[in-house]
């Protein structure tokens, strides 16, 4: 035993340290290795400047929806300031604020309830088995039940769900609204106080969970914040081919 | 002191851990989600991004112009009653409040049509700038759900019937030609549910009727 300990003993504390360093390194090696296994792979070298342009269209696109809504909120504080005591323009304006309410363009705040969807973790093992992704169905499902549960307003990562609203895969991405969201998936939804109770009780609900989450590994969590905010739709609103029917005439009743 | 050699030896291995550590740390703040993307599937999305940017400055150019006539007639004393029923129809008829009528598709399905069938028609016509559809004769609000199996389906309560019509008011050609060119919806659908027939027709003049739902919020309070 004392010869084992002079023989550690003899050893040079810089081979130590080189021998610490060393297994750290392999560490970090096989971490660095395991956290770059992606969906897929790929190394083009066009890749890099797409990414850069996707980011630069997505920033703008923040900017944009920021003046629009600034706009909106301008005008409607125009209208209000210009109706003076005309008795048709409150009327108009009234029913122009409920329009506005019942198309999704203004923001509303309540009971809420968060659904969040993320890819299966081994889905970095098995790329290319589409089962263990978040799909547009899977999200648009999860809207869909929200809404039998009661929903008044639904976002998917803060894009308002509206009349125009479409949820699209390309090419492993989701498209809201025209817009990139990038995963995870929140569905944020307020309602009623039973929206949670009525989400868990619906068959409908419970087959997919049990198929998605349950078969396919998916990750699902709920969330019951007190008090939810959903945003107001920050899109275009016009209308290019629809027309009002020629007997509809104009009306200030919502 | 040691040798030489292994001071060499112990900068190296301190650069190399220094680098991984830094790459590491890098790796796991979280990334864009786009890092996994082929190039192909990048070009589609920068091509959305730019045809969604350019209907956002298309919006932010009407929002700037419609925000000028009120100051115009603000400054003429007008009570710019005129402006406020423009708005007014405008928002009713896209959010379903109101019927609407104008240029479109047709689409006629019949065979085995399923819920999903029907969701993905109405998420694609969406999607191929629909500004006002109808399932059944029934208005298609963001609540607006199918139900039921092929055979007994229903929206909002309403059965539909066999052969199942859809019809969507928006630019006809570009619809047409989203849901029928290959490897489209049409053919995807009709691919995966044997028996399906599904038919796309233009048509100059349709009609979609108002929605039946109330749409204002009972419970949430809107936040200015």
């Amino acid at each position: 035993m004392s010869g084992v300990a002079a023989r550690m003993r003899s050893i040079p504390t810089w081979e130590i340290t080189l021998f610490l360093a060393l297994v750290s390194l392999g560490f970090l090696i096989a971490a660095q290795v395991r956290s770059e296994t992606p969906r897929v792979r790929y190394t083009s070298q066009e890749r890099a400047p797409l990414i850069e342009t996707a980011l630069g269209l997505q920033a703008q696109q923040k900017s944009l929806q920021v003046q629009i809504l600034d706009l909106r909120s301008r005008i409607a504080s125009a209208e209000v300031a210009t109706q003076g005591s005309g008795a048709i323009a409150t009327q108009l304006n009234d029913a122009l604020f409920q329009a506005r309410l019942s198309a999704g363009l203004t923001a509303l705040e309540g009971n809420g309830l968060v659904v969040q969807l993320e890819d299966a973790p081994q889905v970095s093992q098995a790329a290319g088995s589409a089962d263990l992704l978040v799909t547009g169905r899977d999200v648009r499902t999860v809207v869909e039940e929200l809404w039998l549960a009661g929903a008044e307003a639904v976002a998917v990562n803060d894009e308002r769900v509206v009349s125009a609203t479409s949820i699209i895969d390309i090419g492993g991405s989701l498209l809201v609204n025209s817009a990139y969201v990038a995963p995870p998936y929140q569905v944020k939804a307020v309602g009623p106080a039973d929206m949670y109770a009525q989400l868990a009780g619906s068959a409908s609900w419970v087959d997919f969970v049990a198929s998605r989450a349950g078969q396919n590994g998916i990750r699902l969590a709920i969330a019951q914040p007190a008090s939810l905010l959903v945003p107001a739709y920050a899109g275009s609103v016009t209308i290019r081919y629809a027309q009002p029917p020629a007997s509809a005439a104009p009306s200030a009743n919502p | 002191m040691h040798s030489r050699g292994s001071q060499v030896a112990l900068a190296v291995v301190a650069l190399v851990l220094g680098f991984l550590v830094v790459t590491q740390v890098r790796s796991q703040a979280g990334g864009t989600g786009l890092e996994d993307r082929s190039a192909q599937d990048l070009t589609l999305l920068v091509a959305n991004l730019n045809t969604r940017n350019d209907q956002l400055r298309g919006e932010v150019a009407d929002l700037g112009r419609q925000l000028d006539s009120i100051a115009a007639a603000q400054a003429r004393g007008d009570t710019s009653a005129g402006q406020l029923r423009a708005d007014l129809v405008r928002v009713r008829i896209w959010s379903g409040v109101d019927a609407a009528v104008g240029q479109g598709v047709r689409v006629v399905l019949r065979g085995p049509v399923t819920a999903v069938v029907l969701e993905d028609l109405v998420n694609e016509l969406r999607n191929a700038g629909a500004e006002a559809i109808a399932v059944g004769g029934v208005r298609v609000v963001p609540a607006t759900i199918a139900g039921g199996v092929p055979g007994s389906l229903s929206v909002e309560d309403t059965p539909l019937s066999d052969p199942v019509e859809v019809v969507a008011i928006g630019n006809g050609a570009t619809m047409t030609g989203t849901l029928t060119r290959a490897g489209g919806l049409v053919a995807q659908e009709m691919a995966t549910n044997q028996g399906l027939a599904i038919e796309v027709t233009p048509a100059d003049r349709l009609q979609v009727p108002a929605t039946a739902r109330d749409l204002t919020p009972r419970v949430a309070k809107p936040r200015l």
